[in-house]
């Protein structure tokens, strides 16, 4: 009989300890949410790299929030924790004097404890602490590397390493491209604080505009950590979006015209440029603005990597192995950020909102800025190469060259694209600098 | 009100300095960019007045592809060979070469399978 009823204790123990007693719609809700992310990234391929590790991230932290706790490091005296069921003899122990009065007024029994005098007559009570430590979920220590502000510089260094800058060193115009794109982020800080953000949220929200997922949560960890979740879901999304978002409003912005301009060959960049670049962008770009120095370093040490020609390996690890160790990590801890009583308010509604309205500023910037550079050079700058300014490399470069070639199938306009693009990297990495420095 | 100020103040901010930033970096771009353009033509100019007089005979190696043609047992494709003298031309350069003849090598392991050792056994 005896095996039956710790049978029963047992299964009756689990049913309370397991996720159906302790969580609540809001956990249900975002378990479907991640389910639907699931079937984007899966289905619909959608950036699955990213998407499918913060979806799961995302259903894992909802069924059991443990996963994501804080450690804890607590004092507790010897009644705490017997009543938490817990055994005094496993921790160390830490003594406090206090007087009478103050032990009354900590609600603590004088009876319980003993009377110590001191050498000078003084009389004190000694009550024990137990120093009970715990520690986090698997999940609180990986996401350590995103509040820390360790995994988007890393995967800058992963990108680098991949990123090809002669474009842009043949035509360095387009860096006026990658720098209008960016407008859009501080046009929409103004429509988030108008809609009664916080600055640091404002600015958080707002650097989904520079359309670079790694920026995006390197600020946001920075200024407001406790809108991580819907701010990564949002920049991924809207990028994984480029290829609806962005062609209405270049068609909108430009004639017919304008779009079949076909532009001449790029000249060839030599090695010794290429080589030079990303030690003369860092250079000036960390003097000038510290703040952007950790993403804009690790993206020119990755690209040195690459064109140096002379570390092949490492070149090679920070594009492939490192890089995608991180994407891992960050994925699933940024989706882990978004626990249902967090993620579902109206202010989540409020960042999908904005994030959009930042996407399509900074491309409509973009293809503005584009226009002038057409007008001013007399018609030898095609203005769609505008909006590949925004970063979300390649993506944004592909669309200008889908764009201008159904107005004109002989045209390629995507090395042309490129530049703005990589010009976009550089210049969200600038602009986040600003809000940061701004904004902290 | 105070708020819009700050949001006022960081669109100019943030406008001027990332404008300010990247002018910066066109300008020197471009100035870096003549220099070394500038720079490697004349190196060049020097270079191939030195391959005149050192080999006039030098053949080119478009010139040298039709010469291979015989040296070859008809086994490879001339597109091959045109690429292999490409290739020949990219790591040789302006350095007087000609190739004599194109062989396929017979090795234990194929050439896929070399280069993969080659990786993982070259020093760090």
């Amino acid at each position: 009989m005896d095996i039956f009823n710790q049978l029963g204790s047992i299964i009756v123990g689990l049913f309370q300890s397991s996720g159906l007693t302790s969580l609540s719609w809001e956990n249900y809700v975002m378990i479907l949410i991640s389910f639907v992310l699931m079937f984007l990234a899966i289905k619909k391929q959608y950036e699955p790299l990213l998407l499918l590790p913060i979806a799961f991230g995302m259903m894992l932290v909802n069924i059991f929030p443990g996963i994501m706790a804080n450690p804890v490091n607590q004092m507790m005296t010897y009644e705490q924790v017997i009543a938490q069921g817990l055994d005094p003899a496993s921790y160390t122990t830490s003594s406090q004097l206090m007087t009478l009065e103050q032990l009354k007024t900590a609600g603590f029994d004088p009876t319980l404890y003993h009377l110590v005098t001191l050498k000078d007559g003084s009389q004190f009570y000694e009550v024990i602490y137990y120093n009970v430590t715990a520690n986090g979920g698997l999940f609180y220590y990986l996401y350590q590397g995103v509040h820390l502000g360790i995994f988007p510089p890393l995967i800058f260094l992963g990108i680098g390493a991949m990123t090809d800058f002669g474009p842009l060193i043949a035509n360095p115009k387009s860096f006026i491209l990658g720098a209008a794109a960016q407008i859009g982020i501080f046009l929409t800080f103004i429509g988030a604080i108008l809609l009664g953000f916080a600055p640091h949220e404002a600015g958080s929200i707002a650097i989904i505009g520079g359309a670079d997922g790694p920026t995006a949560i390197f600020v946001t960890s920075q200024l407001a950590p406790e809108m991580l979740g819907p701010i990564a879901v949002a920049a991924y999304s809207y990028m994984a979006l480029v290829p609806i978002i962005q062609p209405p409003i270049m068609k909108l912005l430009t004639t017919k015209k304008e779009r079949s301009i076909v532009m001449g060959q790029l000249r060839p960049v030599s090695k010794l440029e290429k080589v030079l670049f990303p030690i003369v962008v860092v250079v000036l770009v960390a003097l000038l603005l510290p703040d952007a120095a950790p993403l804009v370093g690790m993206l020119m040490l990755g690209n040195l990597f690459k064109e140096s020609g002379v570390v092949e390996r490492i070149s090679k690890t920070a594009q492939n192995e490192l890089m995608n160790i991180v994407t891992i990590f960050l994925g699933i801890t940024v989706g882990a950020t978004a626990s249902g009583t967090l993620f579902l308010n109206f202010k989540t509604l409020g960042i999908i909102a904005l994030g959009l309205i930042a996407f399509c500023l900074g491309t409509a910037c973009g293809v503005l800025f584009g226009k002038i550079m057409c007008w001013a050079t007399k018609g030898k700058v095609n203005p769609l190469i505008g909006s590949a300014g925004v970063s979300a490399v390649p993506m944004a470069a592909r669309i200008s060259q889908k764009v201008g070639q159904e107005e004109n199938p002989a045209n390629f306009l995507l090395m042309h694209a490129m530049g703005p693009n990589v010009a976009g990297v550089i210049g969200s990495a600038v602009a986040a600098g600003v809000l940061i420095s701004v904004l902290k | 009100m105070d708020n819009l100020t700050l949001a006022l103040t960081l669109l100019l901010a943030g406008f001027t300095i990332v404008f300010l930033v990247l002018i910066l970096l066109i300008i020197v771009i471009t100035v870096y960019g003549k220099i070394i353009q500038a720079a490697q033509k004349s190196s060049e100019k020097r270079k191939a007045k030195k391959i005149e007089q050192a080999a006039p005979a030098a053949a080119s190696p478009e010139a040298a592809v039709p010469e291979v043609l015989p040296a070859n047992n008809d086994e490879i494709p001339g597109e091959i060979i045109a690429v292999i003298a490409a290739a020949v031309d990219a790591v040789y350069g302006n350095k007087p070469h000609k190739i004599k003849a194109v062989r396929r090598s017979r090795s234990a392991r194929s050439s896929w399978g070399n280069a993969g050792v080659a990786q993982n056994t070259r020093p760090f």
